[in-house]
């Protein structure tokens, strides 16, 4: 633990020596200053059903990236954003504490139980963790309900906000989003995000070379359950109510196409992931009527033709993705980018001739 | 799949939990074995299984009632349906993702998992549907327990496919092909075998009996475009259970948890259905990883 602590503060060092002479430095400045600004012009409403949502899912997609880092992948990360949702929310009613305290506790609580099914799948190849994780989510419901009586998760209960809905908590959130998006990328930059690489590039080869691979998976799976259940405390407050529904499969897809969508393992990929899902589930519905006035007629067993036509498209849009994009929109801007050096460079050499 | 039932512990309410659990285990069965062999031969997991089981139910459906085919007859039809998706679907999308990240494969399938719910949705709606069955409601009657002939008839039919399976796999060349591919497909290639060929095939193959296993499950069980995850779920509990790659095993595995799920139902309570399947998931998994009859951890 100490160790991580030394490597993460050597990598802060590092990155701050070395920050000021990339052009990442501005990409940076210029994602948080569009992320300061665009609430004071926004409305309430956007603020408070776009936006913020929004960053809640940077963070937790973030932390669904970090674990596809190590190589692993997680269909129940629902139940990690669950728990840090009802555990935040429960421990600040029954014990009286200050909501920030919540947040936090509930993060931990969802890294410790996170711990437990560590231990257990570690071992396991891609698709039997993905198998687990998934059932886990599934169970996970079954015991809220059983104990329906202390948690009170099935009819549900509203929430204790840290601070006021609106700007404020927007900032909160944004605050917290991004010092945790800067931490795991530190992580990845020190020596054990570079053991989760090795990790996944080629697991007997880093087993060859010494790293201990159930370690570092294990840390992977701790770590992302941490961000996931602070990411869960947010978003318990900020919808004002939590309930099972948050176990959702829904929800554990969710991070799973934000961070592939974007750019799996890249750190701004769940970031652009957030930005495009979120904008997609927020507005898009707003074109339902049109589609029902097209293709209604198509399919008269259904009222609305617009919903399942819309989720179709995003499974198909995934599909595609994987398949033609594999390393997400991220790359897409890369590619963009580095086109528009190459000719600044060309125009700069035309001028010297 | 919430049925109504008298709570008495008594003998006969045992043995139709029992012929229930076998019932349901012969269509998990199925689902497990097709996911088995296609995981068996080309290391490709498909978690969109269940996606074909539910497809393969609405043809079913929509053969039997639009055409008023029989029920039973409807399952051949589902399962040719369900091969060619299987085709398809090989040759459009796992194909690609072969062989790189392994991941990869499960955001695939989950991709195909809203394209075919939310697709049968727009053919089919939301509704409950349920194949109309020329056996439903006799039975015999045994000790007062009712053993449904439509039950009945699902565990010979699940027989027929298994043995029909068992000789295709044992004794024909495209099932020696597959053993081969399965064991080493880099050798099996220098051998002659084509093993492109090999994978459609056995895609397809696996499709197939998910179709089938559909086709049962419509008979038995009404169903909707949202049944298909948990069957999938159920089916890789199967084959933790039985093993790997073993196929008596996924036939016994199946009858196990069929069992150990309707019983589980019946003592516990109707909210422990799903949660029974993970918990033998994950018991087994952390207990004995290659399963109970498994060859060999893969």
């Amino acid at each position: 633990m100490q160790k991580m602590f030394t490597q993460l503060l050597g990598s802060i060092e590092r990155e701050l020596l070395n920050f000021h002479q990339s052009e990442k430095l501005y990409f940076v400045l210029g994602a948080v200053a569009v992320g300061l600004v665009i609430p004071l012009v926004a409305s309430e409403y956007v603020v408070g059903e776009v936006l913020t949502p929004m960053i809640i899912f940077m963070i937790y997609a973030s932390s669904w990236n970090l674990l596809a880092y190590s190589g692993q992948g997680s269909l129940g990360h629902a139940a990690f954003l669950g728990i840090g949702g009802f555990a935040s929310a429960l421990i600040v009613i029954k014990l009286n504490l200050p909501p920030v305290f919540g947040l936090l506790l509930g993060g931990l609580f969802s890294a410790g139980i996170g711990l437990l099914i560590g231990l257990a799948c570690v071992r396991l190849k891609a698709w039997f963790l993905a198998m687990v994780t998934f059932g886990f989510s599934v169970i996970i419901v079954t015991l809220i309900s059983q104990f329906d009586t202390v948690i009170g998760g099935i009819m549900g209960f509203p929430t204790p906000l840290i601070v006021e809905r609106g700007l404020p908590f927007y900032y909160t959130t944004f605050a917290l989003a991004a010092i945790s998006i800067f931490v795991m990328y530190l992580l990845i930059k020190s020596k054990t995000g570079l053991a989760f690489r090795a990790i996944h590039e080629n697991e007997p080869e880093a087993n060859m070379i010494g790293i201990n691979i159930a370690k570092y998976k294990l840390i992977a799976f701790v770590l992302s359950t941490f961000f996931a259940g602070l990411a869960g405390g947010l978003y318990a407050q900020s919808i004002r109510y939590i309930q099972v529904s948050v176990f959702d499969p829904y929800y554990s897809f969710l991070p799973l196409m934000m961070a592939v969508i974007g750019g799996l393992r890249t750190i701004e990929g769940p970031i652009i992931g957030s930005v495009i899902i979120v904008t997609i589930d927020s507005y898009l519905h707003r074109i339902d009527n049109v589609l029902h006035g097209l293709m209604g007629p198509l399919f008269p067993n259904v009222s609305n033709v617009g919903p399942p036509l819309r989720m179709l498209s995003l499974g198909l849009f995934l599909v595609i993705v994987v398949i033609f994009l594999p390393k997400g929109v991220s790359s897409l801007l890369h590619k963009i980018n580095n086109y528009f050096r190459e000719e600044t460079k060309k125009a700069d050499n035309i001028e010297r001739k | 799949m919430v049925r109504n039932r008298s709570v008495d512990h008594t003998m006969s309410g045992i043995l139709e939990t029992l012929l229930w659990g076998v019932a349901n285990g012969c269509i998990y069965i199925l689902l497990a074995t097709g996911l088995n062999i296609i995981f068996g031969v080309m290391k490709l997991v498909n978690f969109a299984h269940g996606q074909l089981l539910m497809i393969g139910a609405y043809v079913a459906f929509t053969v039997s009632t639009a055409f008023g085919l029989n029920a039973y007859l409807s399952i051949l039809v589902a399962m040719a349906a369900m091969a060619l998706v299987g085709v398809a679907l090989e040759r459009l999308t796992f194909r690609r993702v072969l062989g790189t990240d392994k991941l990869n494969e499960i955001f695939v399938s989950l991709g195909l998992i809203y394209v075919f719910e939310n697709a049968a949705v727009l053919l089919w709606g939301n509704k409950l549907k349920q194949i109309p069955n020329p056996l439903q409601g006799g039975g015999l009657l045994l000790d007062e327990v009712l053993i449904g002939y439509d039950r009945l008839l699902a565990i010979l039919i699940v027989t027929i496919i298994l043995v029909a399976l068992f000789i295709l796999l044992k004794k024909t060349k495209i099932g020696l092909a597959m053993r081969a591919t399965s064991q080493r497909s880099e050798t099996s290639k220098l051998m002659g075998i084509n093993i492109e060929k090999i994978y459609i095939f056995t895609f397809a193959l696996g499709a197939a009996l998910a179709g089938a296993a559909g086709a049962l499950y419509g008979i038995l069980l009404p169903f909707n475009p949202g049944i298909g995850a948990l069957p999938t779920i159920k089916a890789f509990a199967i084959i933790m259970l039985g093993g790997l790659g073993s196929i008596p095993g996924a036939v016994i595995g199946g009858l196990l948890y069929g069992i150990a799920e309707n019983t589980a139902v019946y003592f516990l309570g109707g909210i422990w259905q799903d949660a029974v399947a993970f918990a033998l998931l994950i018991i087994v998994l952390v207990i004995k990883p290659t399963g109970l009859f498994g060859e060999k951890g893969e």
